[in-house]
């Protein structure tokens, strides 16, 4: 579906050279109950993490409301080893303005936002030079405005409501739910946050239809979607395939394995997911199929790690992102992001203790569930995985 | 309305009521810190988590409203095990300050922690570390370390007094409460932050290493600061007098009460009590400057009323004093036939209502005493004494000097007066003139009504004895009374209530039992409510 | 130096604009602040207190977003800022031999601001750039693949 390859694909007239803005053509002669029942036939689930089904989530905005509806773009990437958004950003963006055109007339809104993570300077300019060059050809601006919004620097502007904090000119602190923000969103009001790839899908189910791009996928998933693999692979990289691809068949599509070629471990779905050994691999990357093998497909963010990769040093880094990242709004994930850091540490520099293993699963654990919102749900995710599968490795360092 | 089930337990409540107060009304609690019915709702602290049937996982009560057929359980083996995880959450970096911490007592880190607790703790790391003792404008005590970061001083300040000063700084475990650098908690109801804060992250200043919370006795009373009338509690240190350097009333807290004050109190009454032990109270009756027993000044007083005509006598009276003293006073003067009675006095200077709960009236009684009758103006009782026909002036209660009268005038007046008394709790420039002094019960020390200026009578109950021969105003009237010839209607003040219920219509059918806790309305008055706080007021919908 | 702490009348109304655009205008806060950031070199409380006013905002609550988010300086910070991602796959990578290599070039530790005030060096989180592994925001632009050598290069060209 991408077309990364076109020269100066960012471009109005590239991406009207590639048959761009036909799917709106369409879309505009669709009643907007039939767009949602389209995507929902589709099979498409949100690339952004959660995996919830889009036309679903559509079809939440209450019928009887008569305000403002409004659509965010959730474009503060930021999961560990996921960068297909940026990719999007700057070489598609007209794929994700046509997507927010359509969604925005199927969930009948008039006002976007796009909430880009401060880091990326580069996709902002670039984005919103499209979107200059979408107003200043009658696209935008005729029913639906869009405001590019930039962030200022935080991991939790990710997450949904965390985002809707945020640009409301707050601090990035998750709403509790309910409400959820189809029923009262940024700003009070009824709001659809999607993420860029799951938008940048929805041109392609109207204009080739929703069974096409179901039957490109799984049974519980359709269509393809932009796999980030980085790490320990010869070929890092954005790679777009089928949601029916298996880790194994990925691994090979990126050039195998490189540092000693014998593959450890493998992050599956983002720095939240749990790992998966080495024989673990042959699972399906969707949803479904990921949730059945005990870890998640998340944002796809692919890491792949070698025999020479120390696993306790890998969960130090991730328990240091957590630990750096948490909103400090409820008092599970706030205090206990940070002692697990300072016990992976202890343990990594050879002052752990074993109890101090089963303290950190059992903390998780407790943890898991009781917070305001999946950042720490997320974060136990490889507290409890690289623990529990590594245990040897981690044991090696310990004291006693 | 929805009906509920909470622990086998049904109630019907109004819809929208959450569940912490669905199981209140039961007597069933549920733990909570950041919950507080005062404010809005902010889901931080996951402490108050109940298991619900038909959701798979425990959920918060305090956002959760009641709804009809739901059925709760607080008390399931998950339910407990959650509250235990949630107490070692808030600990992990709590300081173990309890030997120095002034909440200790009253912590809710320790209440909960010994009733969902008791686990052993396995935190053998660093803490973090944040700022410790560290005043937040006149009256408050940040211990950043101490706090739970349950945000409800934040939006104290948001959503009551609409002053924003506090704020949750920083990220993750370096979240740290505080003010802007540089400004102050300046605003006149700082103090209920302390009473809101569960732990000891923010403490009275004024309180700071006084006396431990167990040693305390409390005594429901009504704050005397101004006409609003807000109930209050009196903490009184009676147990350990060496602690606080001899000082009697340690602390005053606000007491609910949703037709006044809410939950709150100004800092204008919570910190107004420093003349009840301050060392210029008026302890024994003084004549020409001699302390003499009260006997005999009380019979100095009657004859100073025997032996001048009425019209000779003038009274100033004080909206400081109860209903029944001034009934009882009312009724001493009617048996000596005394028509010149005032209450009423200039507003001092800069006194004015503010946004909230403060009056520019900083008297408790006005209302009461013009119910009651007794309500002429100083300022023409001074001016007849200028003019020499007062030859017997009996203050009570007033400083003249700092209700706005010129030093000068109050001076002049006081010399062309052959007598001068004054009755009154403490020494002030009026009553160094006077030539016999007797002293008065200080509201702490003595029972009564005050009637509020929207027509609320209220009761105060005393928390101490008088100090030396002090006596409750009416008791005093009351014996003058009855030297006069007169019928004093008993040695009590619900005696003398019964009498002013009897007597003036606007009180009638009113008693100490239907007045209760929360007061009742004089007749005609139209029921209260508490203020809108101007927090709410100030937001206009995005 | 102390430049006054305020917008020209063209910033005032780009700030009025911005906040045009959100159903609140407290909507504009982030964006403002980076105006603001950009304009007198980095927040300091008098900037706060200044766009504080500019919302109707008590300055603490300003407080609160500028403390909370990454990309807000509260100090100066030098003409250029190297954040080197430090996160997985960078760190798989060897970010912290390049971060060990920048503070002996530079000078100081991670966190730190140069004497002569030319560059300030970070350790950041996740920067979405894992396929070009390791690799360092250097002011805008994302620097990728980097090497000792490309450090030094990009180095050399910062004034």
């Amino acid at each position: 579906m991408r077309n990364f390859a076109r020269t100066d694909s960012h471009t109005l007239a590239s991406y009207r050279g590639a048959s761009g803005y036909a799917a709106w053509q369409k879309a505009q002669t669709m009643e907007p109950a039939a767009l949602v029942e389209e995507v929902k036939k589709s099979n498409l689930r949100g690339l952004g993490g959660a995996g919830f089904p889009t036309g679903m989530k559509w079809s939440f905005i209450p019928k009887t409301h008569t305000g403002p509806v409004y659509l965010v773009v959730n474009a503060d990437e930021g999961e560990p080893g996921t960068f297909k958004d940026r990719y999007l950003l700057e070489r598609d963006p007209h794929a994700l303005i046509e997507g927010m055109l359509i969604t925005a007339r199927a969930i009948r809104s008039a006002l976007g936002f796009v909430y880009i993570r401060g880091e990326y300077v580069q996709p902002w300019r670039r984005f919103s030079a499209a979107v200059k060059e979408a107003y200043d050809a009658g696209l935008l601006g005729k029913g639906f405005d869009v405001v590019v919004h930039r962030g200022a620097g935080a991991y939790i502007c990710g997450e949904e409501t965390g985002l809707l904090s945020s640009l409301e000119g707050k601090k990035g602190w998750p709403k509790i739910k309910p409400p959820f923000p189809a029923i009262k969103g940024a700003f009070g009001q009824p709001t659809i946050v999607n993420n860029v790839e799951t938008l940048c899908c929805v041109p392609p189910i109207i204009e080739r239809g929703a069974a096409w791009f179901a039957d490109l996928g799984t049974k519980t998933q359709g269509g393809t979607r932009m796999y980030s693999v980085s790490g320990r692979v010869k070929k890092p990289g954005v790679y777009e395939e089928s949601v029916s691809i298996t880790l194994r068949q990925l691994i090979e599509r990126a050039g195998g394995v490189t540092g000693t070629g014998r593959l450890k471990a493998v992050v599956p779905g983002g720095g939240s997911a749990a790992i998966l050994t080495a024989d673990e691999i042959d699972v399906t990357m969707d949803v479904d199929g990921c949730r059945a093998a005990g870890t998640m497909i998340g944002s796809a963010g692919v890491i792949v790690m070698d025999e020479s990769v120390s696993i306790p040093e890998a969960l130090l880094v991730l328990a240091r992102f957590y630990a750096h990242e948490s909103c400090g709004q409820c008092t599970p994930c706030r205090e206990s992001t940070g002692w697990i850091e300072k016990m992976v540490h202890r343990i990594v520099h050879g002052h752990g203790r074993k109890d101090d293993l089963d303290t950190i699963l059992d903390v998780a654990k407790r943890g898991g569930g009781t917070t305001i919102c999946a950042f720490y749900d997320g974060a136990i995710g490889p507290y409890i995985s690289y623990i529990q599968k590594f245990r040897g490795e981690f044991e090696a360092l310990c004291r006693a | 309305m929805p009906k509920v089930t909470i622990d086998g337990k049904e109630i019907e409540v109004e819809a929208g009521t959450n569940l912490i107060e669905a199981a209140r009304r039961l007597g069933i609690e549920i733990p909570h810190y950041c919950y507080h019915p005062g404010l809005s709702i902010a889901g931080q602290c996951r402490l108050c988590m109940v298991d619900i049937e038909k959701t798979p996982r425990p959920t918060i009560a305090c956002n959760t409203p009641a709804a009809d057929g739901m059925v709760v359980q607080t008390e399931t083996d998950r339910v407990k095990d959650t509250r235990r995880s949630i107490m070692e959450f808030h600990l992990i970096n709590h300081p173990l300050d309890c030997p120095v911490c002034d909440q200790a007592g009253e912590c809710w880190l320790q209440i909960y922690y010994m009733k969902h607790g008791l686990y052993d703790p396995r935190m053998t790391d660093e803490k973090v570390h944040k700022p410790k003792a560290v005043p937040l404008g006149p009256h408050v005590m940040l211990d950043a370390e101490r706090c739970i970061l349950c945000s409800r001083c934040v939006r104290f300040c948001d959503e009551i007094t609409g002053t924003g000063e506090l704020g949750i700084f920083s990220r993750g475990d370096r979240s740290e409460i505080g003010l802007f650098p540089g400004q102050d908690l300046e605003n006149n109801y700082a103090g209920n932050v302390v009473d809101i804060c569960p732990v000891g992250a923010l403490t009275d200043r004024d309180f700071r290493f006084q006396v431990r919370v167990w040693y305390l006795d409390a005594t429901k009373s009504i704050c005397p600061g101004c006409a609003r009338g807000c109930n209050i509690d009196i903490h009184v240190n009676r147990k350990r007098p060496h602690h606080a350097g001899g000082r009697r009333v340690a602390r005053l807290k606000p007491r609910f009460n949703d037709a006044v004050n809410a939950w709150w109190i100004c800092d204008v009454g919570r910190y107004g009590f420093d003349a009840v032990d301050d060392p210029e109270r008026i302890r024994f009756a003084r004549h020409g400057g001699v302390d003499v027993p009260l006997d005999d000044a009380l019979g100095l007083l009657v004859a100073a009323l025997r032996d001048h005509a009425p019209d000779e006598i003038a009274i100033l009276a004080s909206p400081d004093l109860s209903n029944e003293d001034l009934f009882a006073l009312r009724r001493l003067a009617e048996q000596r036939g005394i028509r010149h009675i005032a209450v009423r006095m200039p507003p001092a200077a800069g006194h004015a209502d503010d946004d909230f709960l403060l009056r520019a009236d900083r008297h408790p009684n006005t209302r009461g005493a013009e119910t009651i009758g007794l309500d002429g103006d100083v300022a023409a009782v001074l001016a007849r004494a200028r003019a020499g026909s007062v030859k017997v002036l009996w203050v009570i209660q007033h400083d003249l000097t700092a209700s706005g009268f010129s030093p000068s005038d109050v001076a002049q007046a006081l010399e062309r007066v052959g007598t001068v008394i004054f009755t009154g709790t403490n020494e002030n420039a009026t009553s160094t003139l006077a030539t016999l002094v007797l002293p008065f019960a200080a509201w702490v020390e003595r029972d009564g009504t005050f009637t509020n200026f929207l027509g609320r009578v209220q009761r105060f109950r005393a928390a101490l004895q008088p100090l030396g021969e002090a006596l409750a105003a009416w008791d005093l009237f009351s014996r003058v009374l009855g030297m006069l010839g007169g019928t004093p209607a008993g040695g009590r003040a619900e005696l003398w209530f019964r009498e002013l219920a009897r007597t003036v219509p606007a009180f009638a059918g009113l008693s100490y039992q239907s007045i209760g806790d929360g007061g009742a309305m004089l007749a005609g008055a139209p029921p209260t409510t508490a203020p809108e706080p101007p927090g709410r007021r100030a937001k206009a919908p995005a | 130096m102390s430049a006054p702490i305020q917008f020209t009348p063209a910033q005032l109304a780009e700030v009025r604009r911005l906040q045009g655009l959100y159903p609140d205008k407290r909507g504009a806060l982030l964006p403002v602040l980076h105006m603001a950031q950009d304009s007198f070199g980095y927040l300091s409380l008098e900037a706060e207190a200044y766009v504080a006013g500019l919302f109707d905002l008590s300055p603490a609550h300003v407080h609160e977003v500028v403390t909370f988010y990454t990309l807000y300086f509260q100090q100066p910070k030098g003409r250029h800022i190297v954040a080197v991602c430090h996160n997985l796959s960078c760190h798989l990578a060897g970010a912290q031999d390049l971060l060990r290599h920048l503070e002996t070039r530079l000078g100081i530790q991670r966190g730190e601001t140069t004497e002569d005030g030319r560059v300030t060096l970070q350790a950041v989180e996740c920067l979405c750039a894992c396929e070009a592994a390791p690799m360092a925001q250097v002011d805008d632009r994302y620097e990728l693949n980097l090497t000792a050598e490309k450090v030094d290069r990009i180095l050399r060209g910062l004034t």
